[in-house]
C-alpha cells in the first residue's frame, strides 16, 4: 500500500544522501528501518510526509477506496491531503510543551478540519471524546488536562503514539521512537507499537537490532543512502557488522540527515 | 615586595585609559562652560527655590486624580495594542515562518522604531492628530512594539524546528501551526514582557503628557510653568505614587504568571 519508486535525494553540491531507495510497505508490516547515523533512514522518514524535497522518484500510497496520495507532490493541497493520513510518531520532543495533553493529541487532526474552525479552537465534543479515547489506549488518560512539558520522556512518547492513533493515518511513521527512552519505557512503547501494526503498518526507523528482531516484522538496512538488505529481522552478526560497518561512522556518514525542504 | 610590583604593574595598565577618560571630561566641560562658581551659587539658589514647593498643596490632590487616571488608561489601552501588533510583527520577523526579505523588512522596522524615543514619534504624531491623548496612545502603543516585537520574534525563533514539522506533518497549513504550536509556545513569555512594558509605559505618559498627551505629565507641566509650585508638588507626588503603585503590580502580575511556570 505504501511504495517507495526510485526515491533520490541530491544536494545542490551533487553529494547524493538517497540513491535510488525503491520498496513497498503493505498491510500487517512492522518495517524496521536500521543503519548507522547519517545513512538515510530520517531523511527516507521526511521525504516520505513530505518535509524534504526529492530530486527524483516518488512516494505513493492509495487508501481503502482506492485513493492515491502523492505526498512528494508539489501541491500545497495534495500534500495536506497525503500529510493527514499518514501518522508521524517523532520522538516526545515534538510536542508542544505549553499545551495540555488533550490538546496536543488534537493537534492530529489539524489536517482534516477547516482552518477556520481550528483557529477559533472549534474541536467537537466527538472530537474531544475520539482523542480521550486514544489517550485512554496508551494509558494517559489521567493526564489528559496536565502541562505537557511536565511528562516524563517516556509519557511524551506516550501521548506522541496517541496524537498519531487520533489521526487515524493509513499508516505509521516512527522516527527513532526509541531512542531517548530507557529499556522499561522502550518496552512499553514497542509494545503500544506492536498491535498498532496489524491495523496499519508501520515503518519505524530504529538502532537496537535486538528490538528490531524482537518486534519488528522486517528489515530495511540503509547505507550510504542505499537499501542494502531488505528481509526478516533477524539479523546475524556478519549481517549487522556489514550494515553498521566497522565501528566509527565514515566521514560521508557524518551529513546531516534532517535537510530542511 | 613581589606583590607591591605586581600591584603597580595593575595600575600602570589602568592608568592610560584613566587619564584619557579624565582628559575627555575636563574638555568636554569647558565646551559646554561648566563653571564651578555658578554650580556654587546655583546649589543655593536651588535649595531656596526648593522652598517654594513645600509644603504641596493638599487641596490640589482630589483635582489630580482624574489626570492620574488618564495617564493610566493611556497605556491601559495602548500596551495591548501594541501586544497585539508585536504578535503580527514577531511572525513576520522569524526567521523559521516568515520569507528572508520579510523578516529583513520587520526587523528593520521594528529597529527604526527602537531607535526612536517615544516622545519623538508623539511630536510626530501631534502633529497629524493633534495634542489630546489619542496622540499619547498611539505614541505608546507604537513605541511598545520596538520592544514587543522583537522578544516575540526571538521567542518564536527559539521554537524546535521539530515541533513546527511534526505539526506540518498532519497536515496542518501554516496559519494552524501559528495557532496551534507558534502562539501558545510564545503566549505567557508574551504577557509577562506586556507587563512590563505596561510598567515602562506609564512612566513614559508622564512625560508625553508634559508634552501635549495630557493626563497627570500635563498638569505637573502646566503647574510649573504657571508658577504653581505647590501644586506642582501634589502632581509630582502623584506620579511618585502612581509609578509606584504600577510597578508593585507588575511585579506581582509577573510573579504571579512566570511562578506558574507552565502558564
Amino acid at each position: 500500500m505504501l511504495e517507495v519508486r526510485n526515491l533520490v535525494k541530491r544536494l545542490p553540491d551533487g553529494r547524493v544522501l538517497l540513491d535510488g531507495l525503491n520498496f513497498r510497505v503493505e498491510r500487517g508490516e512492522f518495517v524496521a528501518l536500521i543503519g548507522a547515523s547519517g545513512a538515510g533512514k530520517s531523511l527516507t522518514m521526511r521525504a516520505i510526509v513530505g518535509l524534504t524535497s526529492v530530486s527524483e522518484g516518488e512516494v505513493v500510497f492509495t487508501g481503502e477506496t482506492g485513493k492515491v496520495y502523492r505526498p512528494t507532490a508539489t501541491s500545497a493541497k495534495e500534500l495536506r491531503r497525503a500529510r493527514r493520513n499518514i501518522g508521524c510518531i517523532f520522538q516526545g520532543c515534538n510536542l508542544v510543551r505549553r499545551l495540555s495533553v488533550l490538546d496536543n493529541v488534537m493537534i492530529g487532526r489539524l489536517g482534516r478540519i477547516h482552518p477556520l474552525r481550528s483557529w477559533f479552537y472549534g474541536f467537537t465534543d466527538q472530537e474531544a471524546r475520539e482523542a480521550m479515547e486514544s489517550l485512554d489506549r496508551v494509558g494517559m488518560a489521567d493526564f489528559a488536562a496536565r502541562v505537557t512539558g511536565s511528562l516524563s520522556g517516556g509519557e511524551m512518547q506516550r501521548v506522541a503514539i496517541a496524537r498519531a492513533i487520533y489521526q487515524h493515518p493509513l499508516f505509521y511513521l516512527a522516527d527513532e521512537p526509541i531512542a531517548a527512552l530507557d529499556p522499561k519505557n522502550t518496552e512499553i512503547t514497542m509494545r503500544l507499537l506492536q498491535p498498532l501494526a496489524c491495523e496499519n503498518p508501520i515503518l519505524g526507523a530504529f538502532h537496537q537490532p535486538d528490538v528490531v528482531s524482537r518486534f519488528c516484522t522486517r528489515a530495511i538496512a540503509l547505507r550510504k543512502g542505499r537499501i542494502i538488505y531488505d528481509g526478516s529481522p533477524h539479523l546475524s552478526s556478519q549481517q549487522l557488522a556489514a550494515i553498521y560497518g566497522d565501528g566509527g561512522a565514515h566521514p560521508a556518514d557524518m551529513q546531516p540527515a534532517l535537510v530542511g525542504s | 615586595m613581589r606583590s607591591k610590583e605586581f600591584s603597580l604593574a595593575r595600575y600602570r595598565r589602568h592608568a592610560r585609559p584613566a587619564i584619557v577618560l579624565v582628559a575627555l571630561v575636563i574638555a568636554a566641560a569647558w565646551q559646554c562652560e561648566v563653571n564651578f562658581r555658578d554650580l556654587l551659587k546655583g546649589i543655593a539658589k536651588g535649595l531656596s527655590m526648593l522652598a517654594f514647593f513645600f509644603p504641596p498643596e493638599w487641596r490640589a490632590f482630589p483635582e489630580m486624580i482624574h489626570p492620574a487616571l488618564v495617564t493610566v488608561i493611556i497605556c491601559v489601552i495602548a500596551t495591548p495594542i501594541g501586544a497585539a501588533l508585536s504578535i503580527f510583527f514577531g511572525l513576520a520577523g522569524a526567521r523559521n515562518l516568515a520569507p528572508p526579505w520579510l523578516r529583513l523588512l520587520c526587523r528593520s522596522l521594528i529597529a527604526i522604531e527602537r531607535g526612536l524615543p517615544e516622545i519623538v514619534i508623539l511630536l510626530i504624531l501631534v502633529a497629524a492628530f493633534g495634542l489630546g491623548p489619542f496622540a499619547g496612545i498611539m505614541a505608546l502603543a507604537i513605541g511598545s512594539i520596538g520592544m514587543l516585537g522583537k522578544l516575540v520574534s526571538d521567542a518564536i525563533e527559539e521554537i524546535d524546528g521539530r515541533v513546527l514539522d511534526s505539526a506540518a506533518a498532519v497536515g496542518a497549513t501554516r496559519l494552524q501551526v501559528i495557532r496551534h504550536v507558534v502562539i501558545p509556545e510564545v503566549l505567557p513569555s508574551l504577557v509577562s514582557h506586556s507587563i512590563f512594558r505596561f510598567e515602562v509605559n506609564v512612566r513614559a505618559s508622564v512625560l508625553l503628557g508634559a508634552v501635549g498627551a495630557g493626563g497627570i505629565g500635563y498638569e505637573l507641566n502646566a503647574a510649573i510653568n504657571q508658577l504653581e509650585y505647590n501644586r506642582a508638588t501634589a502632581a509630582a507626588l502623584t506620579t511618585l505614587a502612581l509609578v509606584f503603585v504600577s510597578e508593585r503590580a507588575s511585579d506581582f502580575l509577573r510573579a504571579r504568571i512566570l511562578g506558574g511556570g507552565t502558564v
